[in-house]
């Protein structure tokens, strides 16, 4: 009997995934709660958390921690484009990859078509589904004007001797708003999408473990499973 | 125009510029009083230019004219400022009370000199250049006046007011130094130099002397470079050697030797084992109970050492922390001074245990040699590396405790290093020469000892912990 209930467990993210995921968790919630509490500094709580971090100078240290902790990760990440591309040879465009495909769009349609009741069934997504590049892909760019604005508040006089002052005005607008941004998608949106689903409500800890059932699997990724199991890729027990 | 408009006009015009007149000879009210007061004594807006200029101007008044002076040594000294060098200095908006901050009263002089550090708290202690400069005034090096003095009552180091022939000098000129060049560290270190400098300019510190010392985050000197290459070739060469043999079921791919191997750390760090682990972690790492199982002397010998330059090294990580987020804290001040009372007697009592525990050690294999002791030549080499970066760092300190003049009830607090200092002052040497070289020799052993990590015994330091790790079967 208990052998029926145990399932049968596929990895789905590496190491280095896992790696990447949790410190970007960790430096995004730093990061959100120092800045934040140095946007609204009239406010009590923010007032509150500054006092106990030691001062705004303290705060404003982590927060550029954070900072460079986030950017590693997305030099991580672009080390790892490279290796994957070259020395494991892998297709940048293929059913594997986080990249954008025209398939996406395709799936994008039909996913829509599926949530109005117009289709039956889901898309057979592949790998990542068009919702979860779309996560990747706002924090990947985000990270890229969030870094630049962030350099230009960070070195002003270095930056003034190439632009004109008010690009450093224009960085705390930008930076700010995008701040905001960034945090209502992750905290809001990503967080509901990924742990809030009935089907996974209260978490869903495959981006924690690496690993995913076969039942998740096939309803999650359906062109994946099915491609997998054609080629016979799918090996039970924890690796695939 | 008819006479008699003529005459309106006229009328008119002399009625407007009777009241005009009136107007313009009104009494002097008290508000106007008060106004003509805060011509000096208003409180201007600090932050913002027209503030800052205003106040400037206001002190430019008088320390423009040639002919200010203040009295020093019954000679008259020039408190002339230069504008072309003041406005041309990176302070050139801030107006002179933000720097020169108990000036503005009566009688005028100031008691504090400049507040540097009212702004640039974070250079406080920096663990670059700053950490060892600690009792140097920042104007010492930051102007570009060529005579400074040791101050010997209030241990520090600061402009001198006479040149070297005592006679009284201005300081008023506000021309600073180019800190971008090294040739400003010459004016302290330099073969003559009264204010204990060493006379060789020293490169910093580096992150890896961070195991012993209060050290910045950055590489320092090219040897540690040299040190940290062959380090990680050593590495790499150890991880090639590894992964030579299979993992798992994989034999051949290293890709997936790899991603085999941290999937089984990545299992064990975060399984339901992570308590027993820690457990483990707790008892055999930093309790070392499989080596006291060993033997009550092998356990003080290697606690000796270990708990030492872990004791060091947790010091120098937090310190380094608490530099950044709380530079002006008491507690911060008293770390990044390593003649602070506290600092030098921990540096001194934890060198001697790593030193006893050498001697200990070679002692034990070099006289007694119990039978179950191997002695290999990798043995050897890490405990004289380990012994002679302890006795240099000891000799160095000695030796500047001894060049900079350090009041002896500070000294007294590395006791250590202050009775060599005693005993080094006995050999008519000149030590600010030698201590130099003596740094450099210190300097080149720590870096053997980075770069012979991953060669020989050392390697225990990361291998076992691993080992213990990945091998934790639960009991």
């Amino acid at each position: 009997m208990a052998d029926q209930t145990v399932q049968e467990t596929f990895r789905r993210f590496s190491v280095l995934q896992r790696a990447v995921h949790l410190t970007v968790m960790f430096a995004f919630i730093g990061i959100g709660l120092t800045g934040f509490s140095m946007a609204f500094s009239s406010l009590a709580p923010a007032r509150a958390f500054v006092w106990s971090l030691g001062g705004v100078e303290s705060v404003r240290y982590l927060h550029r921690v954070c900072a460079v902790t986030l950017y590693l990760c997305v030099i991580t990440e672009v080390v790892w484009l490279i290796y994957y591309k070259f020395l494991l040879r892998g297709n940048f465009f293929g059913p594997h990859s986080i990249s954008f495909t025209k398939q996406d769009l395709l799936h994008f349609r039909d996913h829509m078509g599926y949530i109005l009741a117009l289709r039956n069934t889901p898309p057979p997504f592949e790998r990542f589904a068009w919702w979860e590049k779309l996560d990747y892909w706002t924090l990947f760019i985000g990270m890229q004007t969030m870094g630049l604005t962030g350099l230009l508040l960070w070195f002003p006089e270095f930056f003034s001797r190439f632009v004109p002052g008010y690009f450093i005005n224009l960085a705390q607008v930008l930076h700010f708003d995008e701040a905001v941004l960034a945090v209502l998608y992750k905290f809001f949106v990503h967080t509901t999408i990924r742990h809030f689903r009935p089907e996974v409500y209260p978490g869903d800890w495959t981006i924690f473990t690496g690993k995913t059932t076969k039942e998740k699997m096939m309803r999650t990724h359906p062109g994946e499973w099915a491609r997998l199991n054609a080629s016979g890729q799918i090996i039970p027990g924890g690796e695939r | 125009m008819k006479p008699r408009l003529l005459r309106s006009v006229t009328a008119v015009c002399a009625i407007v510029c009777c009241l005009l007149a009136f107007g313009m000879a009104q009494p002097t009210t008290a508000d106007d009083q008060i106004s003509e007061c805060l011509n000096c004594h208003r409180q201007r807006n600090l932050n913002a230019n027209e503030g800052v200029l205003s106040s400037q101007l206001f002190c430019y008044d008088c320390h423009l004219d040639p002919s200010s002076h203040g009295d020093f040594r019954d000679a008259k000294v020039s408190l002339q400022v230069k504008p072309e060098y003041f406005q041309q200095s990176s302070h050139r908006f801030v107006a002179c009370i933000q720097c020169h901050a108990d000036v503005a009263r009566s009688p005028h002089r100031s008691s504090s000199g400049v507040t540097c550090l009212q702004c640039h708290i974070s250079f406080l202690g920096d663990p670059g250049i700053h950490a060892s400069h600690i009792r140097v005034r920042c104007e010492a090096c930051h102007t570009d006046s060529q005579f400074v003095e040791l101050d010997v009552a209030q241990n520090e180091i600061k402009l001198s007011r006479t040149n070297t022939d005592s006679v009284p000098i201005s300081l008023a000129n506000h021309k600073t130094t180019d800190v971008s060049r090294d040739e400003f560290c010459i004016k302290c270190h330099n073969l003559n130099n009264r204010v204990g400098a060493p006379v060789a300019v020293l490169p910093s510190r580096s992150f890896v002397c961070l195991a012993c010392h209060y050290a910045p985050l950055r590489l320092g000197s090219p040897i540690f470079l040299i040190a940290l290459v062959v380090a990680l070739i050593g590495m790499v060469g150890i991880l090639a050697f590894w992964f030579k043999a299979g993992v798992e079921d994989e034999a051949s791919s290293v890709h997936r030797k790899i991603q085999l191997g941290s999937e089984l750390v990545w299992s064990k760090i975060f399984s339901r084992e992570f308590f027993p682990i820690l457990k483990t972690v707790f008892f055999d790492i930093l309790l070392q109970r499989r080596i006291l199982a060993n033997g009550v002397s092998r356990w003080f010998i290697h606690s000796l050492i270990f708990y030492s330059f872990f004791a060091r090294f947790a010091l120098s990580l937090f310190t380094v922390f608490l530099q950044k987020i709380a530079p002006a804290s008491e507690l911060a001040i008293t770390l990044v001074n390593r003649d602070s009372g506290f600092v030098a007697t921990f540096n001194d009592v934890t060198g001697i245990f790593i030193l006893a525990g050498v001697v200990w050690a070679m002692f034990r294999r070099f006289v007694t040699k119990p039978e179950y002791l191997l002695t290999q030549e990798q043995d050897t080499v890490a405990l004289i590396l380990i012994g002679l970066i302890a006795f240099t760092g000891f000799a160095l300190e000695g030796v500047r405790i001894l060049i900079t003049q350090i009041p002896h009830h500070i000294a007294i607090s590395a006791f250590t290093g202050y009775l060599i200092s005693r005993i080094l002052s006995i050999a008519s040497i000149n030590w600010q020469l030698v201590y130099g070289y003596l740094w450099y020799v210190h300097a080149i052993l720590w870096a053997l000892f980075i770069a012979y990590l991953p060669l020989g015994k050392l390697k225990h330091i990361f291998t076992t912990p691993l080992s213990l790790i990945l091998n934790y079967k639960k009991e």
